[in-house]
């Protein structure tokens, strides 16, 4: 215990701390400007200066470590005058611009001179001028106003990890540079935007637009873009979103965001929102009223499902929806329509991985804490680059480094590069070789723990020595057996676990070798996940064989209890998953399908084969917010309302359940509510007063959610295995087949997953378009030049699919065989090229197998 | 009192390891190889050597605290930065007498248990880069530096790291940080180096001249060289002399001669006859001092009572043709161009000081400016992160203590009285 | 794009092994990315930062902290010249001047045929020699005009 006085007042600690941070917890206020509580000490500005008795000079408070016994004041008069001559130092380069800049009224130094500042100047030499920068597309910045606390250089590389900025020159010289106008590393976060306390630096999404205090509500909501569900407080004026902040002491990212986060919002209010029902008569879309579209949409699902059996009709869910939307979707399908023909895109490869790793280590063993992975000594990447995925599950691994950890990469993580990983780059085609290579060594290093039996005999089958392994990769023995030593030598290792691995060949088997290793070093997985309700989706029973709770469908007491609950008969037989509807459609055996917030045409493999798939149903119904390529194919589109505009929860990578607020207002319905609505027109009635009461049976009828009220939810806190009752012991054989084997040789085509889209959904969001405006194809130099091509030059890239014309951008980062192509732009998706097969044991296509040709078609222009 | 630090430095081959060798070089290290750190220590504190780097922080003192921190690697690093205007004593030993400090690295690092040493040397010396180059390849081939050091089985390991033209690198902290390959902004203390330096780990920061002082040291005893010079911080020392006087140029004295008897006996005095205005002591920080009060012991506990600082002992004498606002106003400039920019009342005011003093010497100052300056530097002393921008607001107020005189009369003439 | 000679970046490497970080190594590494390009174009930062794997925009930072690293082209020889309180005591503004008017070497700026720059240091350490210089790395003290002259006769 540690006593201090602070101007009088005797204060009790239990922990070490600054004086700041002591005075603070008593309610005294000292004035900071380079403080701040995300960030490194500093002690630059000099405003929290104050007196401590047998300590010669005055002390930065925010340095300043307490000791028993020590007496201190902040607010003499002596001191006071010690500020106002600090703010006399920091305004004479300072623009006196308070009535025209966006800052006035929440800026620190304004506020700070309104207590402690001089009135007048007697600085009589020039100003620095400084003029208005807007090169970069998000941000501008305005750095005559910039008081050098260098918050935002120590946000940027000692918290975001980016280090695109830094201070310039120095002395009276320093400035800030050089931001994004150069593209350096800028990773476009914004967080730099969060910590400026003048108006320096400052998003340009909101510029001049409003005044701070004329933010009507601060309304906490769940980020509606990646698996990683960071809190954002979103602040509204008009029915508007003004601005995206985060807030500090949040639970997922305390504080921080990405650029999808903070700049992805303004899709809520985009002219292109769907905002009427359509009907298509003869071709053509028709405005309809709700009245009309629904009835005829229930009318078309009853008599496919009257003609033609339930198994007729299938429907597809939303990772982007919420757990609500997604609830009454699959009670729907299930009780309405009497089928088990429900699935999502976390087919892709999050659902089938999931599954795989829970059928080894018990349900929930992907649900760790994000947070936690910073304290981890030592954090293994394999499959992707988690910092452009879940980019702030990616910050806690460089913070992981930073704090002295290790960090080890299968394969080149471009994100991960400044800290310091030890990286074994094998060819992509012989990971698996080096996977089976390490989980050998660990064998023969650690010996099997013992505890999970089923494994180890999994386990003792695989064989490969580091010599011949090493030789087969091209890698030196030296380096394999160093980063095999830093694994097994790991005290609480984290396993990364992403997308690359999942959707490649053999994936099934190099997920088990995967897990084999975290199995070897006592790890915890983390498996890395695209959108922000793609677990929710799987929980709500939005699968072929899942009911909601995450409960098999398989298993007959489950069944029971849910027929119960619902009052019906399920049908017992698995439904058919996403692949198995796009054939079973293709093949005319189904014949009606129901899709929700999704994108099958540009979201799955193959589009030509979605296509003539969807246009073979005689009944397609789409719900969405936008006009989507599977929209256009629709006979019926239905608009609904987004993210921003209505309540709900989504629960994320971690397995925590947050909530989903409103933030704005439109007409219309949520997801569920037009689901209901067809329902009810369909004679099965579903009663739900709100979102809340939606919430309220899925408590009930999902014994993981048993119990939860939106209030607990509330505090963040909600994380499995919640209250309920965890599943345990419903195991089956763990597969090893290995698959397809991998081609040899060749330029393969793969995807190029930006930092800055996540989805069809931030292209509506114009912020993020500025940034990453359209679709390239990502390619090395050195493969490049044997091409003759040139950074920028217009490239044809081709595969047995079909092919697509972009520029090319030459990307040391790329791997020699593999171009790369993102999924995001209309007319310019990756997937759509790829005819894909299906993995055997995760059931996720396998997309690094594709052959791609690529082939100059027009020059840079420059 | 021989030269000791500067021994032989008249021989032109005096960087020469064999030439070093001859004149009894490294028998202080042979020595010292043979006793127990603790008691290498024990000899220095006996000596009462202080710092030369300006603080005169005691020796032995700082060297017991970074050897009882249980963390390894620790580290030794020279500060060979000598950027402070006005001083070029520690010059001569790097480009002259390389040796010597190569030796005296060498034994302190043994006496703190450092295996790693750096001599963080100063841009702006090239020639001394390429001297002690050689001079560590020339001790690493006979094996007087590497991994088993004449054959004891002693570990230390010696580099040079350049710095690249940025005075605020003499600071410690900052030359940690320059080292590490970082601005050099200095760092919050505590932690100190002594427990959290270099690359984190314990780091103990010596002038050039400080551990140069080694050899002897062990050739002769503490006790022995505690004799030397004043009694309160005993042992030779190199005084630089620039300016006005007859002779200027380094001078190996023992601490404490008398200000007047260096300019007047060892440098013979003002040159050309002309008349003493104003001694600047001990590097441009220090306070600058009027003729008549100069009969003051150099050293690190009498300066101070005489009111100014020995620092690095680099004396800049004046005669009467000088303007002390034009001094003050380079001296500003010189700060201006070396604040670091990381705490607000030295990034910004010493512009703003260097600004005013420019007017006034331009003969367009306001009546009111000199209580501006003083005001100005009083917002600033005591409230800077580092000693630097306390060193530029002293000067500004030192200059008007003993000077303001000629200040008033620039603004009130509006040009410069002085020589005419 | 420039890149480094294979012989620099052995050298970088050697340098590299000196240090327990290669971040330590970024001061030296720039100085030797002045020596090959001339000076620290955006290009060398690009290329130390890479071969470096520290960041570009700290690279720059740090490049631009230090007066001794030229962040512009300067030219064939650099008059590096003192006016700290000891050498302008002894005359050196007058050498500045008789740069300017002579040579038409401006601080900071260079002659039209690219043959000098000149640069205003503080402190080089010759305080004793005053006035004092460096022409690239050789100093010259007790500096006169006629001094001048011939030293810069020696650099074409
Ligand atoms: C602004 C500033 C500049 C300094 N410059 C130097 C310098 O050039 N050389 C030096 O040895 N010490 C310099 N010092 C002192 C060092 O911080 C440190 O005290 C010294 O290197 C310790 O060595 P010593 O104990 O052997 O003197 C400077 C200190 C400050 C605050
Ligand atoms: S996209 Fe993911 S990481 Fe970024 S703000 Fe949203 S939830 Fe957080
Ligand atoms: S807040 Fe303490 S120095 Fe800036």
């Amino acid at each position: 215990m540690i006593t201090i006085t602070i101007n009088g007042k005797e204060i009790k600690l239990e922990k070490a701390m600054t004086v700041l941070e002591a005075a603070r917890s008593a309610g005294i206020k000292i004035p900071t400007l380079c403080y701040h509580e995300q960030l490194e000490k500093y002690g630059g500005c000099r405003l929290c200066l104050v007196e401590v008795e047998k300590m010669p000079r005055l002390q930065t408070s925010c340095t300043l470590m307490v000791t028993d016994g020590m007496v201190v004041r902040t607010e003499t008069e002596a001191i006071a005058d010690v500020r106002r001559g600090i703010l006399e130092f920091l305004l004479i380069n300072h623009p006196l611009d308070c009535p025209y800049c966006d800052k006035a009224g929440e800026c620190e130094l304004q506020d700070l001179v309104e207590k402690y500042g001089p009135t007048t100047s007697r600085f009589r030499e020039k100003k620095r001028k400084v003029t208005e920068n807007l090169q970069d597309p998000v941000i501008v910045r305005n750095m005559e106003r910039c008081v050098m606390c260098t918050r935002c250089t120590r946000m940027c590389e000692g918290v975001q990890g980016a280090s695109a900025i830094a201070v310039i020159s120095r002395g009276g010289h320093s400035h800030i540079e050089p931001f994004s106008g150069n593209r350096y590393d800028c990773e476009y976060c914004g967080n730099c935007v969060s910590v400026c306390p003048v108006g320096a630096i400052m998003s340009r999404l909101h510029r001049h637009s409003y005044r701070p205090w004329q933010v009507k509500e601060n309304i906490e909501t769940t980020c509606p873009y990646c698996g990683v569900g960071c809190t954002l407080v979103a602040q509204v004026r008009d029915d508007v979103i003004k601005r995206v902040v985060p807030k500090i002491g949040s639970p997922v990212n305390n504080g921080m965001l990405c650029s999808r986060g903070r700049f992805g919002y303004e899709f809520v209010g985009h002219k292109e929102r769907l905002t009427v029902p359509l009907i298509k008569k003869a071709g053509v879309f028709e405005e309809a009223t709700w009245e009309e579209a629904i009835g005829l949409v229930a009318k078309r699902l009853g008599e496919a499902r009257d003609k033609h059996g339930s198994g007729a009709i299938a429907g597809i869910a939303s990772p982007r929806c919420t757990n609500e939307d997604n609830y009454v979707f699959q009670k729907f399908m299930r009780v309405t329509l009497g089928t088990n023909n429900i699935d999502s895109t976390a087919r892709m490869g999050y659902a089938g991985a999931q599954a795989f790793i829970e059928n080894i280590f018990g349900q929930g063993a992907t649900g760790n804490i994000i947070s936690g992975l910073s304290n981890s000594d030592t954090v293994l990447v394999i499959g992707g680059d988690p910092t452009t995925v879940n980019p702030i599950l990616g910050l806690q691994i460089r913070a992981c480094s930073r704090r002295g950890g290790t960090i080890l990469t299968v394969g080149h993580v471009p994100g991960l590069q400044h800290f310091t990983p030890m990286e074994l780059k094998p060819g992509r085609r012989q990971e698996t070789l080096l996977l089976e290579c390490v989980v050998t060594a660990l064998v023969s290093r650690k010996g099997l723990p013992g505890s999970n039996q089923r494994l180890e005999e999994k386990i003792k089958v695989v064989n490969a020595d580091i010599a011949t392994v090493a030789g087969q990769c091209g890698l030196h023995e030296k380096e394999m057996t160093d980063f095999i030593d830093s694994l097994a030598g790991a005290g609480t290792p984290a396993v990364v676990i992403g997308k690359e691995l999942v959707q490649a060949c053999n994936s099934g088997y190099r997920l088990f070798l995967a897990c084999a290793i975290s199995y070897l070093i006592n790890g915890r997985i983390y498996l890395l996940c695209d959108h922000a309700n793609e677990q929710g989706v799987l929980d709500m029973g939005c699968a072929p064989d899942l009911l909601p709770g995450y409960r098999p469908l398989s298993y007959a007491e489950f069944r029971k209890r849910y027929e119960t609950a619902w009052k019906t008969t399920l049908p017992e037989k698995n439904g058919l998953n996403i692949f198995d509807m796009i054939a079973a459609a293709g093949s005319g055996a189904l014949k009606a399908m129901y899709v929700m917030g999704e994108n099958p045409v540009f979201n799955l493999p193959d589009s030509k084969t979605t296509v003539a798939a969807l246009q073979k149903l005689e009944f397609l119904v789409v719900q969405d917010i936008f006009m989507t390529e599977t929209a256009r194919l629709a006979d019926v589109v239905l608009p609904a309302l987004s993210w921003g505009e209505k309540y709900g929860t989504f629960t994320n990578m971690e397995r925590r359940i947050q909530r989903v607020r409103k933030t704005v207002g439109r007409e219309g319905m949520e997801d569920w509510r037009i689901v209901a609505e067809i329902s009810k027109h369909m004679s099965v009635r579903m009663h739900y007063a709100d979102s809340g009461s939606v919430f309220e049976e899925i408590t009930k009828v999902s014994p993981l959610h048993r119990d939860l009220t939106y209030d607990e939810i509330a505090e963040g806190a909600t994380i499995y295995p919640y209250k309920g009752e965890p599943l345990r012991g419903a195991t089956e054989e763990i597969r090893t087949d290995r698959g397809m084997t991998c081609p040899e040789g060749g330029l393969f085509l793969g995807i190029d997953r930006p930092l800055f889209h996540s989805g069809t959904l931030s292209r509506m969001s114009p912020a993020l378009g500025k940034i990453c405006p359209d679709a390239v194809l990502r390619i090395n130099p050195e493969t490049a030049a044997t091409l003759l091509v040139a950074d920028g030059d217009i490239v044809r890239v081709s595969t047995a699919t079909g092919s697509l014309e972009l520029p090319a951008v030459l990307d040391k980062h790329a791997d020699r065989s593999v171009v790369l192509v993102s999924n995001i732009f209309e007319g310019r998706g990756v997937l759509g090229l790829m005819a894909a097969a299906l993995d055997p044991v995760l059931g996720s296509p396998v997309l690094d197998t594709i052959p791609a040709t690529v082939e100059r078609v027009g020059k840079a222009k420059v | 009192m021989g030269n000791i630090l500067l021994k032989n430095i008249e021989n032109p081959n005096s960087a020469e390891l064999c030439e070093y060798r001859k004149s009894g070089g490294y028998a202080g290290l042979q020595k010292a190889l043979g006793m127990e750190p603790k008691a290498i220590i024990d000899e220095v504190k006996k000596a009462g050597l202080r710092g030369r780097g300006g603080a005169g922080f005691p020796v032995a003192m700082k060297w017991t605290f970074a050897s009882a921190d249980p963390k390894f690697p620790k580290y030794l690093l020279c500060n060979a930065d000598e950027g402070e205007p006005g001083t070029f004593k520690d010059r001569p030993i790097l480009e002259k007498n390389p040796h010597i400090l190569i030796e005296g690295m060498t034994i302190s690092g043994y006496a703190l248990g450092a295996e790693y040493g750096y001599i963080y040397l100063r841009g702006e010396y090239p020639a001394a880069k390429d001297i002690l180059n050689k001079a560590i390849k020339q001790a690493y081939e006979d094996n007087l530096l590497g991994d088993n050091i004449l054959g004891k089985g002693v570990k230390f390991h010696l580099a040079v790291h350049q710095g690249a033209g940025a005075y605020i690198c003499g600071e410690e902290t900052a030359l940690i940080e320059s080292l590490e390959g970082d601005k050099g902004q200095p760092r919050i203390k505590p932690p100190f180096p002594v427990n959290v330096g270099a690359f984190a780990k314990p780091t103990v920061v010596n002038n050039v001249e400080t551990l140069s002082n080694l050899p002897y040291i062990m050739e002769i005893g503490g006790e022995a060289y505690a004799k030397i010079g004043s009694p309160d911080c005993p042992g030779p020392k190199i005084y630089c002399i620039s300016g006005h006087v007859a002779r200027p140029g380094v001078y190996e004295l023992p601490m404490g001669t008398p200000l007047r008897e260096i300019i007047e006996t060892h440098c013979g005095g003002i040159k050309g006859g002309g008349r003493l205005k104003a001694v600047i002591p001990g590097g441009i920080s220090t306070p600058v001092l009027p003729p008549d009060k100069i009969d003051c012991p150099m050293d690190f506990v009498n300066m101070p009572k005489h009111g100014s600082m020995l620092g690095s002992g680099a004396v800049i004498v004046m005669d009467d043709t000088v303007c002390m606002v034009k001094v003050c106003h380079r001296a500003l400039k010189f700060f201006e161009h070396e604040s670091c920019g990381k705490c607000t009342p030295c990034r910004e005011g010493t512009g703003w000081l260097r600004s005013i003093l420019g007017r006034i010497e331009q003969g367009e100052g306001n009546e009111g400016d000199i209580d501006l300056l003083l005001s100005v530097a009083g917002n600033m002393i005591g409230k800077t992160f580092c000693p630097l921008g306390d060193g530029a607001a002293s000067v500004v107020q030192n200059f008007i203590k003993h000077f303001r005189p000629e200040f008033e009369e620039h603004v009130r003439l509006k040009a410069c009285p002085v020589g005419k | 794009m420039i890149t480094f000679s294979q012989t620099t970046i052995k050298e970088i490497e050697e340098i590299r092994r000196k240090y327990p970080t290669s971040r330590a190594a970024l001061l030296p590494a720039l100085y030797v990315a002045q020596r090959e390009f001339g000076w620290l174009s955006p290009e060398a930062y690009t290329a130390v930062s890479d071969l470096l794997g520290v960041p570009e925009a700290i690279a720059r930072g740090v490049g631009t902290f230090y007066a001794m690293y030229r962040n512009k082209p300067l030219g064939r020889h650099v008059v590096q010249l003192c006016t700290n309180v000891s050498c302008m005591i002894l005359g050196a503004e007058r050498l500045v001047d008789f740069l300017k008017n002579k040579y038409g070497l401006e601080p900071g700026g260079t002659t039209a045929d690219g043959r000098f720059s000149l640069v205003i240091m503080e402190c080089i350490g010759a305080c004793g020699t005053a006035p004092a210089m460096l022409v690239n790395d050789d100093f010259y003290e007790n500096l006169t005009e006629k001094y001048i002259d011939e030293i810069l006769e020696k650099y074409r």
